[in-house]
């Protein structure tokens, strides 16, 4: 490693690799406390997914898989993308490393535009805890299936029972009120999880302007890259977490993907 | 065969100070004159610089914080309470909770001590991240904005621990500007921690090893682990409140089906190892001054150092001592309990090694020693009754007395704001260049102590006959122990006030310090007071063990073949460290 580039070293550090091993340091150490500040809404969730285990699968089930697994492959291969840019910063090669980053922040906000279709179609199914609007389907399936009683449930439980029964859910034995814990839970697990989100692609266009700036021209700057992707995989990993504890919670069917897809993208 | 033995000479020597006129020194470039105007100290990266920025932060939230205090103490002169209407009450005592733990407490030592002294005491020329630590700054002080903002539309009346449901469903007072002070002063401790860790891992000079670094410094990154591993677990808790009150799904509120129990797990997963982010700071300090004031070594440099992170692991597996009574199993009581007791080993560690370093030791009683002494025996006494709170069966009757009170403020106050005050006293001159009056301090300190003891001595007395905490009226046989704690905390105010003035007033008429007044061992003594921007000419090289007081004058020259110190022509203090 040559250091001969006075502007990459910090006036505070000795050499090159003091200051490129303290910025990896930095962020690992920036990931513990990631690490435990999910640590402590996972040990919620799991509390309670303990003590309501039915409640949790009957949410779980109401859950569109299919846009969640697009999702997980999305973000799977955008760790893929930014690891080549690392290689190709590394290399000196910024042309690759603009196109990597690039391609990394499509496929992210890919991931975070169906994220946001998928909370408009929960919101549509008011799948919302301690919602008062009555969504469509459950007005269109009440006044078919009406006994002239009005229900007498929160209107949580009256969306919810329409959802569950497209799918042929059997709801027996389930506190259906309780399920809005478990959307409580997934609400806050994927906001936080977005709003990381929203902050790495962030990062990765600050980057992409630093890049066409001709920061990256200096190769052994590409340490910025690595560490910056090393937060990239950290919610990745979030995410390789939160789809079993969410969507696989209860049962689904490879047809339910397909079916979840055709919700995402058809045109009603 | 003849070896020629160098005579030992423990006697305090005075050390030779470089010739410089008031004029020279005044000219002399240094942290605090090469830059003026306001910018230049709000847009700053000096970590020297940002430790005086923290000073005085937590100088004007420790006022706020005591003169909620006084007003508690006002009020329960009288068995019907003197002056305070109930709500009113309760407001003052969570106000002087949450603003001493959150804005005083915590950030004090890391923030000023921290910032200031780690980077110099290892060699280095500033933090590892010197733009996350301003960032640091300026995160703390708006997480303290909405501190104040909360009090001033009418406070907050949950107590500091926030427990549902008094912070869910029957508090209509401003909780969520409280749990947004308290998430984003978080995120300032978490960035300071990530700070400190990684300039001791990556910043030493050559020869600085672990085994040589200054007890501060090991005391400062246990604090870190702890800021590190503990803070984001509260974040996500007050995140989770806030969800719960402002959409109304029970998380922890029991009416809407939500566990409070699982909230004061979350909580104190946090909150009981922060009791340690607040002590270790202090026990690192009194390291420093108690070695130097007694001229000699550490006793068991290794059992101190390790001990620190000892008091950090244990210190996150008995966070269920708080709940003995709140409906916890019972063998899980039992195993707390237990895991409880185990943190007093290493904190008796630090006790026992810190009296056998004062035995035989040519002791002086200059303000930072008298301190320091202070500390030894209101900590041990507040170790000692923490005991007593761990024990299941006697928890059950003191828990939520006087006596948990008593307990913790002999350890904070006693044991943390002595600490403090001592390291504040003994790196004054360092900071500032100027020497404050040795008579003034020395008053101070042992009116805080008396007042001190005054003040908590009485409420072990009363927790233990039964008295309840957080009660603004009491039965009329406890008048006596309360005025007794009131005369007490008015003398330990006075005891606070005295250095406010004593320390500006040295700032314009003090004698000049030198570069080491205390003649300490440690390389922040081995350079001018106030230190220069970048803090040493170049890298220092370490030889020695920190606290080498016994190694005679002249050896140290012998051994390191340098008898200049940083172009000053001053010997090497008695040789710990030479900058060479």
């Amino acid at each position: 490693m040559s250091a001969s580039g006075t502007g990459v070293v910090a006036h505070h550090f000795d050499n090159l690799r003091q200051q490129q091993s303290t910025v990896r340091l930095g962020m690992w150490l920036f990931l513990v406390t990631e690490v435990l500040f999910f640590g402590g809404v996972f040990c919620a969730y799991t509390g309670y997914r303990v003590w309501f285990p039915k409640e949790f699968e009957a949410g779980s089930a109401a859950l569109n898989v299919g846009i969640a697994t697009v999702n997980t492959f999305l973000l799977l291969a955008s760790s893929l993308t930014i690891t080549l840019g690392i290689r190709a910063a590394h290399a000196g090669d910024v042309r690759g490393l603009k196109a990597y980053l690039m391609l990394t922040i499509i496929l992210g906000t890919a991931f975070l535009a169906l994220k946001g279709r998928e909370y408009q179609l929960d919101f549509h199914e008011g799948l919302l805890p301690g919602t008062t609007t009555l969504s469509a389907g459950a007005k269109a399936h009440e006044a078919a299936h009406s006994h002239g009683d009005a229900p007498q449930e929160v209107v949580f439980v009256r969306n919810l029972k329409v959802v569950l029964h497209e799918q042929g859910y059997k709801t027996d034995g389930v506190d259906l009120s309780r399920v809005q814990l478990f959307f409580m839970f997934y609400y806050i697990m994927t906001g936080l999880h977005v709003i990381h989100m929203i902050v790495g692609v962030g990062l990765l266009v600050w980057q992409y302007i630093l890049a066409m700036r001709g920061f990256f021209d200096h190769s052994e700057r590409y340490v910025y890259v690595e560490v910056m992707s090393l937060y990239w995989h950290f919610v990745d990993m979030v995410w390789i977490f939160l789809m079993p504890l969410l969507y696989l919670a209860g049962p689904h069917t490879f047809a339910q993907v397909g079916e979840g897809l055709k919700v995402a993208f058809g045109s009603h | 065969m003849s070896t020629a033995v160098p005579t030992l000479d423990y006697t305090p020597q005075s050390i030779p100070e470089p010739e410089l006129t008031p004029e020279q020194d005044r000219k002399r470039v240094n942290y605090l004159n090469h830059a003026y105007g306001l910018m230049s100290w709000l847009l700053t990266v000096d970590h020297k610089r940002i430790g005086m920025m923290y000073l005085i932060s937590v100088s004007v939230f420790f006022v706020f914080g005591g003169t909620a205090a006084g007003l508690v103490r006002l009020n329960l002169v009288s068995p019907t309470g003197a002056i305070l209407e109930l709500d009113q009450y309760n407001k003052a005592f969570t106000a002087h909770g949450t603003i001493m733990l959150f804005l005083f407490l915590i950030p004090v030592i890391p923030g000023v001590l921290g910032n200031f002294l780690v980077p110099l005491m290892i060699g280095a020329k500033d933090m590892a991240f010197p733009k996350l630590n301003l960032l640091s700054y300026y995160v703390y002080m708006a997480g303290a904005l909405f501190f104040l903002w909360q009090l001033i539309i009418g406070g907050l009346d949950t107590g500091w621990t926030l427990y549902p449901p008094y912070s869910s469903k029957y508090s209509h007072t401003n909780i969520l500007y409280a749990g947004l002070g308290v998430y984003i002063t978080g995120f300032a401790n978490i960035l300071t921690g990530l700070n400190i860790i990684a300039t001791v891992h990556k910043m030493r000079c050559p020869g600085m090893t672990w085994s040589r670094l200054p007890l501060f410094v090991w005391a400062m990154y246990a604090t870190s682990i702890i800021q590190l591993l503990g803070t984001p677990v509260l974040a996500i808790t007050v995140l989770l409140l806030a969800i719960e009150r402002i959409f109304g799904i029970g998380i922890f509120d029991p009416t809407l089906d939500g566990d409070p129990v699982l909230f004061q797990h979350l909580f104190w997963f946090y909150s009981h190892p922060a009791v340690y982010i607040m002590i270790l700071p202090g026990m690192g300090v009194i390291s420093e001054v108690l070695t130097c004031f007694s001229r000699k070594n550490i006793f068991g440099y290794k059992a101190v150092a390790w001990s620190s992170v000892g008091i950090a692991v244990v210190g996150f597996l008995l966070w269920g001592h708080h709940m003995f009574v709140s409906g916890q199993g019972y063998y899980l009581g039992l195993v707390f309990s237990l895991l409880t007791m185990f943190v007093a080993v290493p904190s008796a560690i630090k006790v026992f090694n810190w009296t056998a370093t004062m035995y035989k030791g040519s002791i002086t009683y200059e303000a930072p020693m008298l301190f320091t002494i202070g500390f030894l025996f209101l900590f041990t006494i507040g170790g000692v009754t923490g005991l007593h709170l761990a024990t299941m069966g006697s928890d059950i009757h003191l828990h939520d007395t006087y006596f948990v009170i008593a307990h913790f403020h002999f350890t904070m106050v006693g044991g943390m704001i002595l600490a403090w005050l001592a390291g504040l006293h003994f790196w004054w001159p360092k900071m500032t260049g100027r020497m404050y009056s040795d008579f003034w301090s020395r008053l101070a300190a042992v009116t805080v102590i008396v007042g001190f003891f005054l003040t908590f001595m009485p409420q072990f007395v009363a927790g233990y006959s039964g008295l309840p905490r957080r009660y603004p009226n009491y039965p009329p046989e406890f008048q006596f122990w309360n005025i007794l704690s009131t005369a007490g905390a008015s003398i330990q105010g006075i005891g606070y006030v005295m250095p406010v003035f004593y320390l500006t007033a040295s700032l314009f008429f003090g004698k000049r310090a030198g570069s080491n007044p205390w003649r300490a061992t440690g390389l922040e003594w081995q350079i001018p007071s106030p230190p220069e921007p970048h803090n040493f000419p170049r890298t220092p090289t370490v030889y020695f063990a920190p606290y080498e007081y016994a190694i005679p004058n002249g050896l140290a020259e012998h051994l390191t073949g340098n008898g200049h110190a940083n172009g000053t022509h001053k010997p090497t203090h008695e040789g710990v460290a030479s900058v060479s």
